[in-house]
C-alpha cells in the first residue's frame, strides 16, 4: 500500500544516534513501510509542545521521537524532552486525542530491530 | 527569511541504480521543477561525481542559483562534498540541503516503489522549503590558545601529554595525587607485554621530566573551569597552599576508574582477610615470596576465582550502588585480566589448585584467548555459572572456606568447592569527578563513565566543543585501549589547534532581538553556563532586555528554542519555521 491512502508517520531522529541507526537500517535492507518520513534534529528538545500538536492538525498520522534517551551528549536535554512530551500527552488528552500517536523513544546507532519495532507499533496505531 | 529572489537547484541523484532502480528519479526532478521557487530539476547518475559536482558549479555560476537541493545518499557521506562544490561555486556553503532518498528510502522500500518514490517527492519538496527560509551561515571563529590542559596524570593522562607535546603545543597536566601514574604505579606484570607496571610508568615520567613543553603540577585540587573551545581556565590549587590559573584551548580529561569495592559479606568479603579483590591479589603475588604462597599466616594451597563481582549486576538480585543503579555493565578487562594472573600465580606457585568460576569468558583482546588455553593447559579448573545464580561462599571454622556454586558445563550440577582463598575479579567503577563535571558541563552514560558523543562516530568527544575524554574515563577499558583513546584525544586537541583560530559549525543559537520579548525563559533552560543570558540593548532606539548567545558556548541542543513564546531564538540552520515548513511539505505529500 503506498503513502497515498495510508496516514503519515513523522519519525523525528537525531544527529548523533537515531539518523545514523536509521541509516543502518537502510545498509541491512531491512524494510519497513514507506508511509514514514525522517526528519534530522540536533535534538528534540528544541520542539515546543505546539509542534506536535500543529504537525497532527496538519494531517501527520503519527510521530516518534527517537530519542538519544540518558545517552543524550547535551546536558540536561533528555529530562526537558521528556516533560515537555508528557505536556504533550496532557493536551493530547484533552482534546480526546490518541496518545499512542506520539511515541518519545530511544534508538541508538545500530538499534536497527528497535527501530523497526517502533515503526510497526506506530503503523498499527495509525492505522486504527 | 524573507528572499525575494530565491532561485532553487534540485538535484536527484541516481547512485548508479542504487535509488533509481526503486524510485522514479525522472518522476521526482519534474515534479520538482515546477514547484515554487525551484528553477532547476534534474536527475543525474552519480552527483558525487566529478561532472555531478561541476554540474551544480555551472548551474550556480550560470543560472545564479542561490540555493540547492540534492536528493541522494546519506549526507555522514556527502553533505561535506556538496557544500565544498557551492564553496567553489562562490556561494555560501550553508544554503545547501542534502536530502536522503537511498539509506532512508530506496534501499529500505524496495518491494513499494511508488510509495518510495512520493516519498521522495514529499522529502525533497521538505528540503526546498527548508531551503526558502535558509540564511546564509558562517563558520565561529574563536581564536585559541595554543596549549592542553589534561587532568588526571594516571597513564592517560601521561600519553596525552606526550603526545600533544611531541605535535609543539604546550602542556599542562594536572594530578591530584603527589605522583604521576595513577594506578598502574604497582609493581605487577601487565599484559599482553609482561612489563612491570612500574618500568612503564618510570619510562613515562621519564619522558615528561625531559619534554619542556610539559608542566606537571601534583597535589591539584581544581577550584573552576570556565571558557569554551580555544580559551578554557582552570583555576586550582596545588602543593597545599598554592594557587594556578592555567590558560589553555583544550581539555583533556583523564581521571581514570576506581576499583569496585564489595560491600561487607558480598561474597565473604570483610568477613576473612583471605577474601580479596583481583586488585589487591595482584599486589600480593607481586611481593609473595617464592615457591610458597603464603599469605595471613596461612599457606595458600586452592584459590577459587569469582568473576563479575561488581559488574553485569541485575536488578531485584544484586544491591544497587550509590546512584541508586546496579552496575549493569560488563567492566570488559576484568576476564582477561583475572587469566593472565592465574597464568602468573601458576608458574610462580605450580602446585596452588585454581578454581575459576565465570559466566561468560570474555577475553575479548587480541591473542587473550591464549590466557585462556595456557590456563586450561595448567589444569585450572573452570566452573561456568548461570549469570543470575551467585556462587554461595561460607567461611568454614578451620580457617578455610566452602564455595558452592551451580556448574552450567556439568549439566547444572551444584558443585561444593573447598578454598583457602577467594579472589573475587572486581570491575571498574567511574572515578568521583562530579564536581569536574559539573564545572564543565559534561554529562555521564548510563553507566556512569563520561559520555562521549558517540562511541563510533565521535569517540573520545564530549558534547562540549574542545573538551575531550582520554582513557578509562569513558569507561572499562585495559592499557593499550587506554593508550589508543589518549592518543586519539591527543590527536584532536591537535587538529583542533592547529590552527589560530578554530572554525566552528554555526548551528548554535541565534537571536532576533526584534522578536525577543525579554522575558528571560530561555536562559532558564539553558545548561551550559554562559552560554546564554539576558542583556540590555537598544533596538531602534528603544532600551530593552533581550537574550544573548555566546556562541563559543552554545551547543546547539535547542532546549532554548522551544520556550521562546516568540521564536525570536533557534538554532541556525535548524529554525522552528523550518521544521514548520517542512512538516507541511511531508503532510502535503
Amino acid at each position: 500500500m503506498t503513502e497515498s491512502v495510508r496516514p503519515k508517520i513523522l519519525i523525528i531522529t537525531t544527529n548523533h544516534s537515531s539518523y545514523p541507526g536509521a541509516n543502518a537500517v537502510g545498509q541491512a535492507r531491512l524494510a519497513y513501510d514507506s508511509n514514514t518520513y525522517i526528519l534530522r534534529v540536533p535534538d528534540p528538545v528544541m520542539f515546543p509542545e505546539e509542534f506536535y500538536l500543529n504537525a497532527f492538525e496538519k494531517g501527520i498520522g503519527g510521530i516518534i521521537i527517537m530519542s538519544s534517551g540518558s545517552d543524550c551528549p547535551y546536558e540536561g536535554a533528555y529530562p526537558r524532552l521528556s516533560a515537555r512530551i508528557q505536556n504533550v500527552y496532557n493536551k493530547m488528552k484533552a482534546k480526546n486525542m490518541d496518545i499512542n500517536r506520539l511515541k518519545l523513544t530511544t534508538i541508538c546507532t545500530v538499534c536497527t530491530e528497535s527501530f523497526l519495532k517502533e515503526v510497526a507499533n506506530m503503523e498499527q496505531v495509525v492505522s486504527k | 527569511m524573507k528572499n525575494d529572489n530565491l532561485k532553487i537547484a534540485v538535484y536527484i541523484c541516481h547512485c548508479g541504480g542504487n535509488i533509481s532502480d526503486v524510485i522514479d528519479v525522472k518522476r521526482v526532478s519534474q515534479e520538482l521543477a515546477t514547484y515554487p521557487n525551484v528553477v532547476i530539476g534534474k536527475e543525474y547518475a552519480f552527483m558525487c561525481s566529478s561532472t555531478g559536482q561541476d554540474m551544480v558549479i555551472e548551474d550556480i555560476v550560470k543560472s545564479g542559483i542561490n540555493r540547492v537541493v540534492i536528493a541522494a545518499c546519506s549526507p555522514a557521506l556527502h553533505e561535506a562534498t556538496f557544500r565544498g562544490a557551492l564553496k567553489r561555486a562562490g556561494i555560501n556553503q550553508y544554503l545547501y540541503e542534502h536530502v536522503n532518498i537511498r539509506e532512508q528510502a530506496s534501499w529500505v522500500h524496495k518491494k513499494d516503489k511508488e510509495g518510495a518514490t512520493l516519498k521522495a517527492i514529499a522529502l525533497v519538496k521538505a528540503a526546498v522549503e527548508k531551503m526558502a527560509r535558509q540564511d546564509e551561515l558562517n563558520t565561529i571563529k574563536v581564536p585559541t590558545t595554543q596549549r592542553v590542559a589534561i587532568i588526571g596524570g594516571g597513564i592517560a593522562g601521561m600519553r596525552a601529554a606526550i603526545s600533544s607535546a611531541a605535535a609543539g603545543l604546550d602542556v599542562v597536566l594536572i594530578e591530584k595525587q603527589s605522583h604521576l601514574g595513577g594506578k598502574l604505579k604497582r609493581s605487577s606484570a601487565i599484559y599482553p607485554t609482561n612489563e612491570t607496571a612500574a618500568s612503564v610508568v618510570e619510562t613515562l615520567e621519564g619522558l615528561i621530566e625531559l619534554n619542556a613543553k610539559i608542566k606537571v603540577f601534583c597535589n591539584a585540587k581544581i577550584s573552576s573551569i570556565s571558557g569554551f573551545a580555544g580559551n578554557f581556565q582552570i583555576n586550582f590549587e596545588f602543593d597545599e597552599a598554592k594557587t594556578e590559573k592555567v590558560e589553555a584551548g583544550v581539555i583533556i580529561i583523564a581521571t581514570g576508574f576506581d576499583h569496585y569495592k564489595p560491600y561487607e559479606g558480598e561474597y565473604a568479603y570483610g568477613l576473612s582477610n583471605r577474601v580479596v579483590t583481583l586488585p589487591v591479589f595482584i599486589d600480593i603475588m607481586g611481593t609473595s615470596a617464592e615457591k610458597k604462597l603464603i599469605y595471613d599466616g596461612k599457606t595458600i594451597n586452592r584459590i577459587v576465582f569469582v568473576h563479575c563481582v561488581g559488574s553485569r549486576q541485575i536488578d531485584g538480585i544484586d544491591n544497587a550502588q550509590d546512584n541508586g543503579k546496579v552496575n549493569d555493565y560488563c567492566s570488559r578487562v576484568c576476564c582477561s585480566s583475572a587469566l593472565f594472573t592465574i597464568n602468573k600465580l601458576k608458574d610462580k606457585y605450580p602446585d596452588v589448585d585454581v578454581m575459576d568460576i565465570y559466566s561468560d569468558m570474555r577475553s575479548y583482546g587480541m591473542e587473550h584467548e591464549t590466557y585462556y588455553e595456557n590456563a586450561s593447559k595448567k589444569d585450572i579448573l573452570f566452573l561456568r555459572r548461570p549469570l543470575e545464580e551467585r556462587p554461595t561462599i561460607t567461611p568454614l571454622p578451620d580457617g578455610t572456606f566452602s564455595v558452592k556454586t551451580v556448574d552450567v558445563l556439568t549439566w547444572n550440577e551444584e558443585l561444593e568447592l573447598i578454598a583457602d582463598m577467594i579472589v573475587l575479579v572486581t570491575g571498574m567503577i567511574p572515578n568521583e569527578i562530579t564536581d569536574l563535571l559539573e564545572y564543565m558541563k559534561i554529562p555521564r552514560s548510563s553507566d556512569g563513565f563520561i559520555q562521549e558523543v558517540h562511541p563510533k562516530l565521535r569517540p573520545v568527544e564530549s558534547a562540549n566543543k574542545g573538551i575531550y575524554i582520554a582513557g578509562t574515563a569513558l569507561g572499562p577499558m585495559d592499557i593499550i585501549e587506554t593508550l589508543q583513546a589518549s592518543n586519539t584525544a591527543s590527536s584532536k586537541a591537535v587538529a583542533l589547534l592547529s590552527q589560530p583560530e578554530i572554525h566552528m559549525d554555526p548551528f548554535v543559537a541565534v537571536v532576533e532581538e526584534d522578536k525577543c520579548s525579554g522575558c528571560g525563559l530561555c536562559p532558564q533552560e539553558c545548561s551550559y553556563e554562559g552560554a546564554l543570558c539576558m542583556r540590555e540593548t537598544d533596538v531602534n532606539g528603544n532600551v530593552k532586555m533581550v537574550a544573548s548567545v555566546n556562541q563559543a558556548l552554545c551547543v546547539g541542543c535547542g532546549a532554548c528554542v522551544a520556550v521562546c513564546p516568540t521564536r525570536a531564538i533557534n538554532v541556525a540552520g535548524w529554525t522552528l519555521d523550518q521544521f514548520d515548513a517542512m512538516v507541511e511539505a511531508i503532510a502535503k505529500g
